[in-house]
This record gives C-alpha cells, sequence and structure tokens, in this order.
C-alpha cells in the first residue's frame, strides 16, 4: 500500500492533521523520475514552526528551480503521529510526492535549536536510517546539516555526514550536484566524503578526532588524513541585494507563526551585544537595496495573495533607509489593504513612532528589549540603551494608543548582582507607572495598562565573547526567579520566565563537545522528544542519559580558560578569537564597543578573515 | 461600504483538501480572491475584512460536494469570469462548479440551508449483511438516543430520530442520510455513526474519513432547493 493510501484513512485520527498533508499553495511538486536529483530537506521541530522558517523555504525553492533536482519538504511529526507511523509500519516521509526519505539522495536538516537534536535522532529513525553516519553506506541518503546553530555542530556531529558552514544558497546546488555525480561514478561512500570536504564550507566531522584529556578538556581536534583542511571556513553570500530570493513562496494553510509575506531586508547585525551568537555569526551587515526590497514584495504579494509584509532582519530599524523604505511601502500598499509589520523595535521613540505610521492594526502590543535591568550590566553586554531611551519609547507607545508592552531581559549574565536583578523590578515598574500616567490624561477611556515582563536564562554560546564564561546554577537561577516572582506582582504586571532544568540542558549542548552524541541518544532511547516543548520535556530522562555515559552537565557549565581549545575551535566563524577576548575584557571593565557600521572597523576580522565587506544601501531613490 | 455585488457561490472540497479547518479554509479563500484580483468589498474599521460567508463548517476530514460561500464585491463582474479567475488561483481540492449574482438583501446562508444528505461507507463487522433490513430496522425505530458532545456545556442525550428525514441505500455499502441541518436543528453526521454502532453489532462506528456530505439544501416543504436556486434567491 503507498504512503497515501494509508495516510488518507489515519489522519483523522492525530491532532492538527493538516501538518501532514502538503498541497499548500506555491508547493513544487515535481513529477517523480529516476534521474533526477532527490533532496528532502527537514525541519527538526512541527510544521507550523518550520513553515515559519524563512532560510528552509529559501533553499526549498532555490534548489527546486535546478530542473535535474527534485526538492521536498518533511517535518518532525508530533507524538501523536510518531505513535501512529511506528504502529502502521509507515515511513517518515516527504510532503510533496509522500516519498519515504530512503527514497531521496540527500536528507538536510536545518539546525536552529539545540533542543531539537532529538527529534533530529528521531527522525533517522522513523526514516529507516542507521543513526550514525559510520553505519550508513552510500545506499542512504546522504544526511546533512546547516542552519544558525551549526556553528557548534560537535553534539551532533557523529550522526550527520557532512555539515555545511554558514550561508548555504551560493553552494547547495554545486554540493548536491558534485555528490550525485560521485555517487554515479560508484563512489564509495568514504571516498565521496573525502572529496566533497574540499568544497568550502563543507565539514566532513568524521574526517576530524577530538582527542580529551583525563579531565575532559580537548587536546586536540585534528584531521585524520593528510591533505584535509584544518579549518572550515564560514560561507558569506556576497552582493546580497543581487541575490536569489523566492517569491513564489509556498504558503500553509494551517496559521502559523509568521504567516505573512516576509522579506529579508538585511543580513547581519553590527550592534555587537556580548551575548549573541547571531551577532557574530551573521556578519557583515549586508543590506538589500530599496528597489529590490520593494520588486521583491510586490512579487511576492501577488503570488501569495498575503495581506501583510514584514520586513525582517537580525535588528530592521537600523536598515540605512528605514523610515523612508517603510513609508514608500505603507503608502503603495494601503489601496490594497496590505499592512506592513516590523518584527523587532530598537528601544527607541523613533522605533514606535515608525511602527505607528505604518502598522494599521494595532497588534495586542510591542516588545522592547533591555536584556538587563542596570546601566551597569548593560554596558558589559554592549546593550547600549539608557534608561531614558526605554522611558522614552514606551511613553510614545502608550501615547500613541497601545496598551501593552512586553519587556524582555537575561538573567545570569557575567557579573550580574542583586542590584541588576532588582533593576529589572524597577525598570518594569517605572513603565507601568508611565502608562498609568498617559492614562489618566488621555480624554477617551482606555483599556488598562499591562507590562509583561518575560525573563530568560543566559547561555554562554560559541563564538561570543562570552564563550568563556560559567554558566549560572540552578540554585542561582532559581533565587533569582523567586526574587522576581515576589517583586513582579500586582496589578497590570506579569512574569513570566524559563525552566531551570531546560536553559542549563540549552548551555550544555551549545557549548558541548561530540561525547554528548550517545548522551543524545540515549535520551531519545528513552523517550525524549520536542525538549523544547514544555509538555514533552523531562529532565530525569537527560539527567539519567548523562549518568549511563558517565558524563556530567556540570562539567559544560564551567568556565573554559582562555587558552583552553574548544569543541568549535576548528570552524572559521572568521571572527579573530584576538578579537573576542579583547571584548571579553572590555566587558568585564564594563567598556562599550561601537557599531563598526558608525564607528569604523572594531577589528572583529571578519570582513578580511572571510574576504567580504559591509553592504550598505547608500541610494536615493523614486520608486513609489 | 459600496455593495455593487453579491455573490452566492457552490464549490466543492475533495480528498487533497479535507483536512484543512473552517477557519483555514476562509483564509485560503480570502488569499485566493485576493491573487484573482477581485473587487472585493470590506468592512469599515481599523482592520478591514473581506465579506465572505460560508455555510455550515464541513467537519475536518469529511469531502463535500456542494458546498456554498456567499461574497460581497464592489464593483459588478461577469459571473463566468469569477468562476474562472478564482479557479485559477484555488488550490487543488477546492474549485468553484457554480455561482449567481444574489440579491443584496438575500437571506444569509447559514439562515436559509436547513438541509444536508451525507452518504456513510458503512463498515461491517460480518459479511452477507441484510443491508436493506439493517437500515428499515433501524429507521422503524421510534427514539435513537444518542449522546451529543458539547464543549463548555456538558454532553447531554438527544432523540436523533426526529431529525432524519429520509435514508436510503444507493450502492452496496453506501447509505445516504437525508437530515435536519440549521441554525435551529442540526445532526451531526459523527451521531448517525455512533446510533448505527450501538444499534447493530454487525456495524462498526463509522470514521469521518467515511462519509461525504453530499451537498447542503433549502427543504421548503418537502420540495429540496440548491441555495442558488432561483426559488431560494428570487433572481
Amino acid at each position: 500500500m503507498k504512503v497515501t493510501d494509508k495516510l488518507d484513512k489515519l489522519l483523522y485520527k492525530v491532532k492538527n492533521p493538516v501538518r501532514y498533508i502538503g498541497n499548500e499553495w506555491n508547493m513544487v511538486k515535481k513529477e517523480w523520475a529516476e534521474d533526477k536529483i532527490k533532496v528532502a530537506l527537514a525541519f527538526p521541530d512541527l510544521y507550523e514552526i518550520g513553515m515559519s522558517h524563512l532560510g528552509l523555504k529559501l533553499l526549498y525553492h532555490l534548489l527546486n528551480e535546478e530542473e535535474d533536482i527534485i526538492c521536498e519538504r518533511t517535518y518532525a511529526p508530533w507524538l501523536d503521529m510518531e505513535a501512529l507511523l511506528r504502529e502502521e509500519g509507515i515511513p517518515l516521509f516527504s510532503l510533496e510526492n509522500k516519498k519515504a526519505i530512503t527514497e531521496f539522495d540527500v536528507f538536510g536538516f536545518t539546525l536552529q535549536y539545540e533542543m531539537s537534536y532529538t527529534n533530529i535522532i528521531n527522525m533517522l529513525d522513523l526514516a529507516g536510517l542507521p543513526l550514525y553516519s559510520k553505519d550508513r553506506d552510500e545506499t542512504y541518503p546522504l544526511v546533512i546539516g546547516g542552519g544558525s546553530i551549526v556553528f557548534n555542530p560537535e553534539p551532533i556531529a557523529p550522526f550527520f555526514d557532512l555539515f555545511y558552514i554558514g550561508e548555504a544558497e551560493n553552494g547547495i546546488v554545486d554540493l548536491v550536484k558534485k555528490y550525485q555525480e560521485l555517487k554515479d561514478r560508484k563512489f564509495k561512500k568514504d571516498e565521496i566524503l573525502l572529496e566533497l570536504n574540499q568544497t568550502p564550507g563543507v565539514y566532513v566531522p568524521g574526517l576530524y578526532e577530538p582527542v580529551y584529556d583525563e579531565e575532559g578538556r580537548i587536546k586536540s581536534i585534528n584531521p585524520k588524513y593528510p591533505g584535509v583542511k584544518k579549518k572550515i571556513s564560514r560561507q558569506v553570500v556576497s552582493n546580497l541585494d543581487q541575490a536569489y530570493y523566492p517569491t513564489k513562496m509556498i504558503m500553509p494553510y494551517m496559521d502559523t507563526v509568521h504567516d505573512r509575506a516576509v522579506i529579508e531586508i538585511a543580513r547581519g547585525c553590527t550592534r555587537g551585544c556580548r551575548f549573541c551568537a547571531a551577532g557574530i555569526s551573521y556578519r557583515p551587515v549586508r543590506e538589500r537595496s530599496k528597489e529590490t526590497i520593494i520588486r521583491l514584495a510586490d512579487e511576492i504579494l501577488e503570488n501569495t495573495g498575503y495581506d501583510e509584509v514584514s520586513l525582517t532582519s537580525l535588528s530592521t530599524m537600523d536598515y540605512s533607509a528605514v523610515a523612508d523604505l517603510v513609508k514608500t511601502m505603507a503608502r503603495r500598499y494601503e489601496e490594497d489593504r496590505i499592512s506592513i509589520s516590523l518584527p523587532s523595535l530598537r528601544v527607541d521613540r523613533f522605533s514606535v513612532n515608525l511602527a505607528r505610521e505604518v502598522q494599521r492594526v494595532r497588534k495586542t502590543g510591542l516588545t522592547f528589549a533591555p536584556e538587563a535591568g542596570s546601566q551597569r550590566l548593560r554596558d558589559v553586554i554592549n546593550k547600549g540603551v539608557q534608561d531614558e531611551d526605554l522611558y522614552d519609547a514606551v511613553r510614545a507607545a502608550f501615547e500613541e494608543g497601545w496598551s501593552t508592552i512586553k519587556l524582555y531581559f537575561m538573567i545570569g549574565l557575567p557579573t550580574e548582582n542583586q542590584e541588576d536583578i532588582a533593576g529589572i523590578v524597577e525598570l518594569a515598574k517605572k513603565v507601568l507607572e508611565i502608562g498609568e500616567e498617559v492614562r489618566k490624561k488621555s480624554a477617551r477611556s482606555r483599556k488598562k495598562i499591562q507590562v509583561n515582563i518575560s525573563v530568560s536564562t543566559f547561555k554562554p554560546k560559541p563564538f561570543t565573547p562570552f564563550q568563556w564564561v560559567e554558566m549560572c546554577s540552578k540554585e542561582e537561577i532559581e533565587e533569582k526567579q523567586e526574587y522576581l516572582k515576589d517583586k513582579l506582582r500586582g496589578k497590570g504586571l506579569s512574569f513570566s520566565w524559563n525552566d531551570p532544568d531546560l536553559s542549563l540542558l540549552e548551555g550544555v549542548f551549545a557549548r558541548g563537545d561530540r561525547r554528548l552524541a550517545r548522551v543524545l541518544e540515549s535520551a531519545w532511547r528513552k523517550g525524549a522528544r520536542f525538549d523544547g516543548w514544555g509538555e514533552s520535556f523531562a529532565i530525569d530522562i537527560w539527567e539519567a542519559a548523562f549518568r549511563e555515559n558517565q558524563l556530567e552537565m556540570a562539567a559544560y557549565h564551567r568556565a573554559r580558560d582562555l587558552e583552553e581549545i574548544l569543541p568549535w575551535d576548528h570552524i572559521n566563524m572568521g571572527v579573530s578569537k584576538k578579537f573576542l577576548k579583547e571584548e571579553y575584557k572590555a566587558a568585564l571593565a564594563g567598556r562599550l564597543t561601537e557599531d563598526c557600521r558608525q564607528a569604523g572597523c572594531t577589528g572583529c576580522a571578519i570582513c578580511f578573515e572571510l574576504e567580504t565587506k559591509l553592504e550598505l544601501y547608500r541610494g536615493d531613490s523614486n520608486v513609489n | 461600504m459600496v455593495i455593487a455585488m453579491l455573490i452566492r457561490a457552490e464549490f466543492e472540497k475533495l480528498e487533497e483538501i479535507k483536512y484543512i479547518s473552517h477557519l483555514e479554509l476562509m483564509t485560503t479563500f480570502r488569499r485566493a480572491f485576493r491573487r484573482a484580483k477581485l473587487p472585493l468589498a470590506y468592512s469599515k474599521g481599523f482592520n478591514p475584512h473581506i465579506q465572505l460567508a460560508l455555510a455550515q463548517p464541513l467537519k475536518v476530514g469529511m469531502v463535500g460536494w456542494k458546498e456554498y460561500f456567499d461574497l460581497q464585491l464592489n464593483q459588478e463582474m461577469e459571473i463566468k469570469d469569477f468562476i474562472s479567475l478564482v479557479n485559477q488561483e484555488l488550490p487543488p481540492g477546492l474549485k468553484i462548479n457554480k455561482a449567481v449574482s444574489i440579491a443584496e438583501d438575500s437571506k444569509a446562508l447559514m439562515a436559509t440551508i436547513n438541509t444536508a444528505r451525507y452518504i456513510f461507507s458503512m463498515v461491517f463487522k460480518q459479511e452477507n449483511i441484510a443491508e436493506e433490513d439493517l437500515l428499515n430496522r433501524f429507521l422503524a425505530e421510534e427514539e435513537i438516543r444518542v449522546r451529543r458532545e458539547r464543549v463548555k456545556k456538558g454532553d447531554i442525550e438527544i432523540n436523533i430520530r426526529p431529525m432524519i428525514q429520509r435514508a436510503q441505500i444507493i450502492g452496496p455499502g453506501k447509505w445516504l442520510f437525508q437530515v435536519e441541518s440549521g441554525s435551529e436543528r442540526n445532526l451531526r453526521p459523527e451521531e448517525i455513526s455512533r446510533a448505527l454502532a450501538d444499534f447493530s453489532p454487525d456495524v462498526a462506528y463509522v470514521p469521518i474519513v467515511n462519509i461525504v456530505r453530499e451537498g447542503l439544501y433549502v427543504k421548503v416543504k418537502e420540495e429540496l432547493y440548491s441555495p442558488l436556486d432561483e426559488k431560494i434567491v428570487g433572481r
């Protein structure tokens, strides 16, 4: 029986069957033909999360532009669907032609979040593949990974044949075709991998061997064979303005997180917040031109029928001509009742004013991220925000009619003390006070003011100036959360926080090494799935998995020596270690580092190392 | 808001798309209309909406052959253009088959439709079932009591027999039920399934995917009319 026939009779039994049916508008379903190269792209989380992810859509359409490539999608089945698949003996399948993954040549995962690692293992298993790369020969699909956390892929390295480090749109097509060619020439798996490893950006973990000392620190990570490159350099797209961007974008039936037209207006951020991994790993900043953005928006809106456009990037408000762009677009699409949305606001009045001008629909609220509660600590993390900026921004927001403000903070940052935590409370209460004041003055009767304070726990991330610091202990996290729970009560305030166990586990895998693969496998065997989803996360499974493999979580939370070899040292992010060390020292001294886009080069070395440069939009144009 | 035209359309929702919900279906239509560049009429206010009204929701997983919506336009257009423009923009499994322009003050679909016909693909636990006899005995019951599930309000037990207008076997294992389906009284197909399974040990519960909503109708006296019929829309 074909997958489709079986499915048809079963899907009504699961929650949200629409996750598994495909057939979306703009889906690319090609005729299944022997001579085509077949690529299955996997997102190791639920459909609705995966369908909100721009990177995967971009690669999906890019690969399908090639006539000799068939690219299809698959997502992690929710627990009920997994049970059904196992019970009925249906393998993991693609949404387009409903083909088993084993019928594909390449099985590619996007890695976005450490807590989806068990889903990757589960999907390999549901697909009927041996879990470890070493146990799969060339008759199995090539398992590859890429994405935003691929910069330390070590904990999952043994499951993958290769990783693509960096932005894949320039290299993925060639990589896939090269692979097919080698396979056609009857190369064996190890020969194939040795060949592919020569491709820039390709990292074949099996060709590198970490050696540990008695304490579990890495003594060396060296290539196993002569001729294998020592370091793998991150790939960066130059001339983003001319780079591929899909305009016949696939659109889900299901209401997903970002169900709207999405235009990536820029890539990268140079603000230099010291906790932020994306701030380093997407450098340098590259902006699309206003003309290109409007052309893309026109086409996407035409092809999708969306009535909302989101201008996305790591920091949209920093786009060089943001006000001009946003106003032009608002005017251009007004008649078609298309609204413009700005995904992230900077903490200032300018951002609020711009949001007011274009956001016809007053969404539930506005979010600001001061990140830390005191000026001292914000200087440590290089978040250039003053208390007054925040007060100014929220006053503007309340005056413009918003009644709910969400404030985003972190606890557990390096050097944090009680005053910094108390500062969070103070800021939040002051914001509420400003809201009440504005509300009382207002002539009309207004909804009551609500301030939601969301506090996450800081995790040290690879390739940041904080990659060496110790992660906060569970006791400390709980103590801080208890304090905030106690102080952030009362009318108009609400406080939310993360499960400390989950944060600590994320902290383990963020800076983890290859030995953790065995822990992942154990946890998966004990039933770990969707660990990022509170309802299915169970810390005791993980504790048992660590015990079983004689590893300790705490060992991964420790401070690293500045001179120690880190598990990700063979990945060349482009950033110099010297720069990160200097930034770390500057942090401890509370010294700010300016944005290179205004202040000139700050010496991170990325442009030099990766032979790229800032691409800022300077032009004026008459597109209206 | 200018309403230049009110269109009533009959569409089908088939296998490929039977798992999308009522709300998702509305969104799918809205986006298709926008792609088709229809002269849509919007509501006033801060957050304008198109004026699309669908008939009784179809259960997720069920195919519908004759489903209906009303849509307001702010400009006149040819019905055949409307159908072909929209059909070009609809995903597989969704298709408009007929449409008419109706009077602006026509009664809303939800208030007009009062009858539905379902075709059950029966599941028997035995072979060689005397289907005719079984159905006749079922219909001969004076009372057929089933549990009605109600969100929030708690389940109750109801008698569904009066809501079954007629039933007939249209092929081996294919049973057609004509039932009340409207804002006043509404019999849910899964209640028929439950009643059948309760009634006879030979009949298994018929899952949603085995049921097709053949059509929605307006019953006037003993006659069934399509919601597009002249007698109903008066134009």
